[in-house]
């Protein structure tokens, strides 16, 4: 196990819902109109009890087990060995769309252009370039950050689950999350 | 997530009918004689056609369908792949049957057999395929047990067109009872789901929601059913229905099945 | 992402065609995307883009109307936009932007851009023709020629321009008015004028601390602002002054994203903030926590101050007026007084009601009794123009020999009028409300308003009362709109002219919050056929003469890099400590700052010199000398109507994109569940909004983060989308604003109506 996993940290206390990221994503790969890579989801009432005022950002979650790189009958995903990073490589893809029926994270999408599915790539070359994923770079109150590796990453505090993202411990998603507080109200 | 994708409705019904066609032939006794043996060779190249077909259907799912053969590289861990190789086998060894049958060469009732085992085996495989852990309601056997079930309803009732009036006493009891388990499970699998998580829950209210499942209950279960029961035989129109009813419960099963990801930032 | 796409385009790229053909690509899909039929939808196939390295940068700036003014870097490659990023060098953006401005790509790229100068046969028609950019000019030059002849004047020429580009050298719109002669001004701000005055009868001019120095804040309430959705930058600051220790309270008549950040929130009574802020003053000062030092040695007219407190003001009654009870009133006031430093922000919609300057002066009060005015991490912050000593060279024009136009007293032609402007001449422009755009054109007569030019602004989807405004148009006899997009103001304009984006043009820019400076380069070539405002003025100046000379003195030789090089001085470079202007094409660069606090010399600008809890100014503006209570507007109309800034959009600007409407495809009213129970309206349902001014139907989204008393719509415009708040608003002025700004604010959140099932 001395391989390490990158991953995406996701602090939903700091996080605003401003959507930097997800439009990171799309000015860096231009995709498709209606294809994003990263959308920021907000979480429901019966999570955080005001509506559209607490978010979980989601990309890909480059897991452990990626469910996308089984069920791909054509081994167009592979785990890069360095950093664990998951990548579609889209010239292989078929377009039978069975790793977007197949990913409970909803993670790739299909591309209504080329036949093909696409998804985050957590920006690999960026990260061989030494720079950060364009998400993480574009988000303005550091609440979506990189970690370089899952294994030494500080897990205080966090949570692999937070309310609102599905348990599938088998896949072992390569996010931590930070849950969101509420303030002390005074209302009319 | 929607996927209307038609192709994958044709593909699976009819992949499903051409293997309930081999399974019931190999169960049925047939006339002796000339007339029992065309019979079964018209059910068999039937069957190869609709095999065909099937298979035809699913290139039309594919955003690149050039690069179908590929899909066969990732046998180690896709049931996708397997599926693939799996009807392969059953194709080929329908075919293997076929000239065997039409030589009148000996082992041919063996290699009906096989073919119908094979064609089994993939329904299992194809069960698999569907039984990702992005479909709480699936990621179990449902998606085999539904595919078995259309294999026996579908191949007992085309199997009619196939055996003389007079014979149709085993397709009759093997659809009957097809047709109450199927009625059975189709009833209290939405309660089983209702009583699991959120997307599984979504899952059943979509389906005891739906106009169309309820359609489907009635046509292809309880009308049938009362036909059956009634005039102990298979009439003509009575596999053409079931075929509606099939096709439509895997439009919903394609359609109306939740995907975790719909849920996204919601209970689980 | 896949080599065999990264193959295809480095060889595209390779090629010197490449950026033709990808324009050309852009003009296809749009010509495609604007046929009827989703068959013919188009594939633009732009997948495959990756990160390559090896770009050519470019250094922009967001020119916005927003508080952060984000400092850009532009990757380019073949003469096309690959990316962009925030720069890193400004510790403010530090390498992020926002949703808007990620979408700058897509903006400049855009299949719907106005490409080519158009008229339109018919206002509303839609009935569109190419025309050249001469033949436009023509037609522009030889009405306003028709207007000087028959009025003997150009006060029959109106120009309506405000905060759609903030860049330096835009200005050289109303210096291509000055050019012309004497024309008519709709001056003011809509944004934040009350707030201004009030900051100048307190303190003697509006500067805030460096947000940056939030993270030194002990205590800090943001006071009806939404940083989390309008200075996304500056939230990192306020949750460093959190993880420090500091308590953040969020007062908002909505709980808004930022609300659902702080310690603690406090929905008071819309318009009640003034007798909030009293209230906590007058407990201050009961419990003698306010600083006395501060009080006596730097202000004037504590006393006084103080007297009218304990002769008005109760915490009870600010709780009653209020809604917030008074232990809490007592508890923050106590908490806030005792904290150093402590720091209140104001947000700009708190000033925009009847009242809104006599609120702004009661914080600000409550700010400086507490000894909080001028200290690091504290302050009371509103904004500054502190940054923006520019030449404003293309802003200052001279009218053309023997010009005619108003006679009689002017104010200040809008905030950023630095009065360098001759005011001794004989004549002058004349001035109208901005605010009031469409009661301004149908009341000004002798001459009447003939000609309006629209240019960095979209008066049909920003300007209040639009059922007004239709008709106020239809007085004028030629429209000119300069844009980008063909929005709801275009749509009822004669010409429209294409102008460039900000990756297309030169300029400069600052912002009225932070104190960063960013050079603007042309990083990519105009597309179609857009031009700079200043290279269309300088077309306009070019025809004027060719048609009568001398009749235009703007010049038409210089380029807008020259325009932009020549809005610098040595003030500037001093006050950033840079030699030339190239030296930000390193990045951007911040000011020298003695301090990141504001006043922190205690030299108030004030006729006093100190700080003034009483003015004498004030009063003398038709005002209380001291910040007293003053009544919020009575309802005409059962429930309070709100329609404060979106996420996804600058006011008018951003939502239209095709990018940002997969992020918020549509508008909503937002209603409280216990309202919409009493109304029968369910979630989603369609309802029905009716006012005074209009009426709308419009989806409704339950949620409590309004108050059972108030519905809220996000302004902005969607494309393709009928929606539009000022449906439902009307033009009443706030209370402040003229001094400084030359005409009031508006009391945009003083407005109600009600609601119905559709």
């Amino acid at each position: 196990m001395s391989k390490k996993q990158a991953g995406f940290y996701i602090d939903a206390q700091r996080c605003i819902g401003c959507y930097s990221c997800a439009m990171a994503c799309k000015n860096q790969y231009h995709q498709e109109p209606g294809v994003h890579w990263r959308y920021v989801y907000p979480l429901k009432e019966e999570i955080y009890p005001h509506r559209e005022r607490a978010w979980m950002s989601l990309a890909c979650n480059h897991c452990e087990h990626p469910t996308c790189l089984e069920v791909c009958p054509v081994e167009a995903y592979y785990k890069r060995e360095k950093d664990g990073v998951v990548v579609h490589e889209q010239e292989k893809c078929i377009g039978c769309q069975n790793c977007i029926r197949s990913c409970p994270y909803g993670a790739p999408r299909f591309n209504p252009a080329r036949h093909q599915a696409e998804k985050c790539s957590m920006c690999y070359q960026r990260l061989d370039a030494g720079l950060k994923p364009a998400c993480v770079q574009g988000c303005p109150t550091y609440a979506l950050q990189f970690i370089e590796d899952m294994a030494s990453f500080d897990q205080s505090g966090k949570v692999q689950y937070l309310a609102g993202f599905p348990r599938f411990p088998e896949l072992n998603p390569s996010v931590r999350f930070r849950p969101p507080r509420e303030p002390r109200e005074v209302r009319r | 997530m929607v996927f209307t994708d038609f192709s994958l409705v044709v593909f699976s019904t009819l992949a499903q009918l051409a293997v309930g066609l081999t399974v019931m032939a190999a169960l049925q006794p047939r006339a002796a004689g000339e007339s029992g043996e065309v019979k079964l060779k018209v059910e068999w190249v039937t069957a190869g056609l609709i095999l065909a077909a099937a298979l035809m259907a699913s290139m039309f799912h594919l955003g690149h369908p050039s690069g179908s053969p590929r899909a066969l590289v990732h046998l180690s861990t896709s049931w996708l792949s397997r599926e693939i190789l799996a009807f392969g086998c059953f194709g080929g060894v329908l075919v293997l049957a076929f000239l065997t049958l039409w030589k009148n060469s000996g082992g041919s009732s063996l290699l009906i057999r096989l073919t119908a085992a094979v064609g089994l085996a993939a329904l299992l495989v194809s069960g698999m395929v569907y039984a990702p852990p992005s479909f709480p309601a699936l990621n179990n056997g449902v998606p085999v047990l539904f595919f078995l079930l259309t294999a026996f309803i579908l191949g007992s009732a085309f199997g009619a067109y196939f055996v003389g009036a007079e014979r149709q006493g085993l397709l009759v009891k093997v659809l009957a009872t097809s047709l109450v388990v199927g009625l059975v499970v189709n009833l209290i699998l939405p309660s089983i789901w209702l009583s699991g998580g959120t997307v599984a829950r979504m899952t059943g209210a979509n389906f005891y929601g739906s106009w169309l499942y309820w359609l489907r209950i009635a046509g292809e279960f309880v009308v049938p059913l009362a036909v059956l029961g009634a005039w102990k035989k298979i009439p003509a129109w009575l596999p053409i229905l079931l075929l509606l009813g099939e096709a439509a419960g895997r439009i919903m099963f394609l359609n109306s099945v939740v995907h975790t990801a719909t849920n996204l930032g919601g209970l689980y | 992402m896949a080599p065999i796409d990264r193959k295809f385009i480095e060889r595209a790229l390779a090629s010197p065609v490449t950026r033709r053909k990808f324009l050309q690509g852009l003009l296809v899909s749009g010509a495609l995307a604007s046929m009827p039929g989703g068959l013919l939808k188009a594939v633009t196939s732009e997948a495959g883009i990756t990160y390559e390295g090896k770009y050519q940068v470019f250094r922009n700036a967001c020119p916005r109307n927003c508080y952060d003014t984000c400092s850009i870097k532009t990757y380019v490659k073949d003469g096309v936009v690959q990316f962009i990023e925030g720069a890193p060098e400004s510790t403010f953006t530090a390498g992020a932007l926002c949703v808007k401005g990620f979408s700058y790509w897509r903006r400049a790229y855009s299949p719907d851009r106005i490409k080519y100068p158009m008229v339109q046969q018919g206002r509303g028609s839609g009935n569109w023709k190419r025309v050249s950019w001469d033949e436009a000019m023509t037609r522009i030059a030889k009405k306003i020629l028709e207007i000087k002849k028959k009025d003997d004047s150009l006060l029959g020429l109106g120009l309506t321009k405000y905060s759609g580009n903030f860049g330096i050298t835009n200005y050289g719109v109303e210096g291509m008015m000055s050019s012309l002669g004497y024309t008519t001004r709709f001056v003011g701000t809509p944004c934040w004028p009350a707030g201004i005055d009030a900051q100048n009868y307190d303190l003697g001019n509006m500067w805030c601390n460096d947000p940056e120095d939030f993270v030194h804040a002990r205590y800090a309430i943001l006071w009806g602002a939404n940083p989390a959705w309008c200075s996304v930058h500056t939230m990192k600051f306020i949750y460093e002054a959190q993880e420090r220790g500091a308590k953040l309270v969020v007062v908002d008549p909505v709980f808004s994203q930022t609300a659902a950040k702080a310690d603690e929130y406090w929905r008071p009574n819309t318009g009640q903030d003034g007798a909030l802020a009293l209230g906590m003053c007058r407990h201050i000062l009961d419990k003698g926590m306010y600083d006395k030092e501060f009080v006596t040695q730097h202000a004037v007219g504590f006393e006084e101050f103080a007297e009218y407190l304990r002769r008005e003001v109760t915490v009870e009654w600010a709780a009653q007026k209020s809604g917030i009870p008074a232990q809490d009133i007592a508890k923050v006031a106590e908490e806030f007084a005792t904290a150093k430093p402590a720091t209140i922000w104001i947000g700009y919609g708190l000033q925009r009601h009847v009242n809104g300057g006599a609120m702004v002066r009661a914080i600000d009060a409550l700010v400086a009794m507490t000894g909080n005015v001028g200290k690091v991490g504290g302050g009371a912050r509103y904004g500054h123009l502190y940054t923006w000593g520019f030449n404003y060279h293309a802003l200052i024009q001279k009218q053309p020999e023997g010009s005619k136009g108003y006679v009689g007293a002017t104010g200040p032609m809008g905030e950023f009028d630095t009065g360098q402007g001759a005011k001794a001449a004989k004549y002058s422009d004349r001035a109208v409300n901005i605010n009031q755009t469409a009661r301004m054109i149908l009341e000004t007569n002798d001459p009447p308003v003939r000609m309006l030019w629209v240019s960095c602004k979209n008066p049909f989807s920003q300007d209040f009362d639009l059922t007004m405004l239709k008709k106020a148009f239809k007085k004028l006899e030629m429209v000119v709109v300069v844009d980008q997009f063909y929005n709801q103001t275009v749509e009822q304009a004669d010409i429209v002219l294409p102008v460039t984006t900000l990756l297309e043009e030169w300029t400069q820019n600052v912002s009225y919050w932070h104190y960063w400076m960013s050079l603007n380069e042309q990083a990519i070539k105009p597309m179609f056929e857009s031009k700079s405002n200043i290279e269309i003025a300088a077309l306009l100046s070019a025809k004027m003469n060719q048609l009568s000379p001398g009749s235009c003195t703007f010049s038409p030789k210089l380029n807008s890099k020259k325009w932009m090089e020549m809005e610098f001085n040595k003030g500037i470079y001093d006050l950033f400590g840079i030699k030339s202007w190239q030296d930000l094409r390193k990045g951007p660069v911040k000011a020298k700052l003695a301090s990141s606090a504001a006043w922190h010399d205690y030299k108030f600008k004030t006729p006093s010199g100190k700080y003034e809890f009483k003015s004498d100014l004030c009063k003398e503006h038709g005002h209380q000398a001291l910040p007293e209570y003053l009544a919020n507007r009575k309802p005409y109309a059962p429930y309070r109507l709100l329609t404060p800034h979106s996420k996804f959009n600058i006011h008018s600007q951003f939502q239209n994109l095709d990018w940002m409407a997969e992020f918020n495809p549509e508008p909503f009213v937002y209603i409280n569940p216990k309202l919409a129970a009493k109304k029968g309206i369910a979630d989603g349902s369609l309802v029905k909004l009716s006012s005074k001014v209009g009426e709308m139907q419009i989806k409704a989204k339950l949620t409590d983060n309004v108050a059972p008393d108030t519905l809220l719509m996000y302004e902005g415009w969607f494309n393709k989308n009928p929606y539009n708040v000022q449906n439902m608003v009307d033009d009443t002025s706030a209370d402040m604003g003229k001094w400084k700004t030359g005409a009031p604010g508006v009391a945009i959140h003083d407005q109600f109506c009600d609601v119905n099932p559709a």
